[in-house]
């Protein structure tokens, strides 16, 4: 057991102190906080508190009437003008960054013009003027016919079981399980990809024969399939929390971003699903590593094989507008795609338990398969130098006693 | 007691038998020769007797049992396919070598200062593998196999790619590695090698064990079939002369089984174009043994088939 942690260690500090890695775990979060940054600088831009100018002819704006809004917020101050030409002068000479003309019959047209030099006014110009054409419009009516109006509808759709739930506020967590499931089939894919590239490595620099007389082929490649794991995972951590301080101080001027919510019940089908959908891959993975003489010749196999996994993401559409039609139904069942199937059903519908659990057993009773089958493929292949293992080969070795 | 005992082990891959009827036994302080030409299965019954293949039938004891994980740490191993991490410095990755076979990152790289001055790779420590040269990358080998202080030493080819500084330095380590009560065995197919630092040699062909015993016995046993001629004319295509060669001016003649001198020294006698001007019976080399029984091997294989 303590060679199994040897090599899961030597692995994972052998990766991580690659200059590769640092740039590619780095170099996603640099990109993250530069379109946050880009979404905020759209945000803000050309806000500087500078006044929205406003010509009512509909006699529709009283000044009295402020909309509700939150201790920490304020809004951009509102400035009327008597006539457009005024206002154009004001917007000429900076003192305004733009204005409204509400036109006499706005109440039957609901359109009304704005006037602005070159850019167009940023989202916060647009919503704090509707915030103060709203209150007004709705000024007339009791408080809490009011409220409602003013803050629009809340639609929240519930799963029948209640499992569930859709908030209409909530537009970005709907795409969390999209997210969740991007991300751990990089996990998977990017560490069986390490695997493929270090046993391919072991064969191509001769060390296979000096570690297998040294340690099993169980902890060669299972303590090997833990540290790259490790170091995926330690990527991904990366990531989230890049992602989680991206969110955080893009909340304070990005609305929608401040009712992200994570749907807490996608960590089960992470818990049960994750391992055996690794091990799955690793197990091929390691039979490919192991047949082949090189990196290029085995890394164009699994990029044929990748694409079953990556099947689901092909399927988004069909996710979204019927996400328990039969082929998502067969996608959720075949073990190559169950995991990340599930993952992106979980956010748009409810799974049946009996597919679940069927799918996580065929899953787990195909990964155990493909490790058995990786092992003995590792075992004859491992020592072939420079000459692959053909399929016929490949096929003895399974069905050999050793 | 024996520290490996290999009994009528045997070998197939698919219809290929590797491994037809191979037995020996290899004692504690002795330096055990395991050769053979190539084909012959001397790397396959290494692998079986090291559990990486499992033989199809025979019996392996090594350490008196089955062959498990405490008793691979008792072995260190040098392959033919020699083979180290090329993109790992050279004291990183014999470090980690080390400590897969039992020791403590610390005793691994105190011994390792050690080995390193010895071999005169130190200064080299912090360099990739990929930047030592051949001769360097085979010391570290070797520093590899010897590191965690093995009971069994199995070492294949282990003079291929030095120089003879090296050779000689290597030589003496194997010996004192000898000398310290260790089992070594050794295959290589530099046969004066073999004679300088083997007990006692296994010669393997065509799957099967076809000579075996003490060095010294076995070139007893086939005195006589080897002479040491000078004279003028061409000595090449003696009848009964299974290889002839030329060496300081003088030929050697290795002699089938089935001929004697006398018979080689009448024919000689009898041809108007050669003069004979020397006549000498040699005690045969292992390299004069090893062409003559891997040879008569062959033969006798042919006529099986025929």
């Amino acid at each position: 057991m303590r060679n199994f942690w040897l090599l899961a260690r030597h692995e994972y500090r052998k990766l991580v102190s690659k200059r590769s890695f640092l740039v590619g775990t780095l170099g996603f979060p640099l990109i993250i906080m530069m379109v946050m940054a880009a979404g905020i600088f759209i945000a803000i831009r050309g806000d500087q508190n500078t006044p929205i100018g406003y010509v009512d002819n509909a006699g529709l704006i009283n000044t009295a009437v402020v909309p509700q809004t939150d201790e920490d917020e304020t809004l951009l101050p509102l400035r009327p003008f008597p006539n457009e030409t005024a206002a154009r002068q004001a917007l000429t000479d900076q003192e305004i960054q733009v204005y409204f003309v509400i036109p006499a019959d706005y109440r039957r047209t609901l359109q009304l013009d704005a006037y602005y030099w070159q850019d167009d006014p940023s989202s916060t110009v647009v919503s704090d003027f509707n915030a103060y054409l709203r209150a007004n419009l709705a000024s007339d009516y009791p408080a809490s016919i009011r409220t409602r109006l003013v803050e629009g509808p809340d639609l929240v759709v519930r799963s029948a079981d209640g499992s569930r739930e859709f908030n209409s506020r909530n537009i970005f967590s709907f795409f969390i399980p999209f997210i969740a499931a991007f991300f751990f089939i990089f996990v998977v894919m990017s560490s069986s990809g390490y695997l493929l590239q270090v046993v391919t490595d072991e064969k191509e620099n001769r060390t296979v024969e000096i570690m297998i007389t040294t340690v099993s082929p169980g902890q060669l490649i299972g303590g090997k399939a833990l540290g790259l794991l490790a170091v995926s995972l330690t990527q991904v951590v990366i990531w989230v929390l890049a992602g989680v301080v991206a969110v955080f101080i893009g909340s304070f001027f990005i609305e929608a971003l401040r009712f992200i919510s994570v749907p807490w019940s996608l960590l089960l089908v992470v818990i049960f699903f994750f391992v055996p959908a690794y091990a799955f891959i690793a197990g091929i993975m390691t039979a490919i590593g192991s047949a082949v003489t090189e990196l290029t010749q085995a890394q164009q196999i699994a990029g044929i094989l990748n694409l079953l996994f990556l099947l689901p993401f092909f399927f988004t559409a069909l996710f979204l507008a019927n996400p328990n039609s039969p082929i998502l139904v067969f996608l959720t069942l075949f073990p190559t795609t169950s995991f990340i199937t599930v993952m992106m059903r979980w956010g748009m519908s409810t799974v049946p338990l009996w597919q679940l659990a069927l799918s996580w057993l065929i899953l787990v009773g195909s990964a155990m398969l493909s490790v058995w089958v990786a092992a003995r493929v590792f075992r004859t292949g491992m020592l072939r130098y420079g000459q692959s293992l053909s399929l016929k080969e490949a096929l003895t070795a399974v069905r050999s006693r050793s | 007691m024996s520290t490996v005992s290999v009994s009528s082990v045997r070998k197939n891959f698919g219809r290929v038998t590797a491994v037809k009827d191979v037995s020996f036994e290899v004692f504690p302080g002795e330096i055990f020769g395991l050769l053979g030409p190539n084909g012959a299965g001397k790397t396959t019954t290494i692998r079986m007797m090291l559990d990486i293949f499992e033989p199809d039938g025979g019996e392996i004891s090594v350490f008196n049992g089955r062959i498990d994980e405490a008793k691979k740490k008792r072995i260190g191993y040098m392959p033919e396919e020699r083979g180290l991490y090329k993109d790992l410095q050279l004291e990183q990755t014999l470090v980690f070598l080390g400590t897969l076979k039992g020791l403590a990152e610390n005793d691994a790289k105190a011994r390792l200062e050690g080995w390193l001055k010895r071999l005169d790779l130190y200064d080299h420590r912090q360099k990739k593998i990929q930047e030592l040269s051949k001769g360097m990358q085979q010391k570290a080998q070797l520093i590899a196999t010897l590191l965690h202080e093995p009971d069994l030493i199995v070492v294949d080819e282990p003079f291929s790619g030095l120089d003879p500084v090296n050779t000689r330095l290597v030589k003496d380590i194997i010996e004192e590695q000898r000398e310290a009560g260790k089992t070594i065995i050794m295959s290589t197919h530099q046969m004066y090698q073999v004679e300088a630092l083997c007990n006692r040699i296994v010669l393997i062909s065509n799957g099967r064990t076809v000579l075996y015993g003490e060095v010294s016995q076995i070139k007893r046993e086939f005195s006589g079939n080897a002479i040491v001629l000078e004279g003028q004319g061409d000595f090449s295509n003696v009848p009964g002369v299974l290889e002839a060669r030329r060496q300081n001016g003088a030929w050697h003649l290795a002699l089938n089984s089935s001929v004697n001198p006398q018979q080689v020294f009448r024919h000689l006698a009898q041809q108007d174009g050669l003069q004979i001007e020397r006549f000498e019976i040699a005690e045969p080399s292992l390299d004069d043994i090893f062409v003559r029984v891997v040879q008569e091997g062959k033969e006798a294989e042919e006529v099986r088939y025929a």
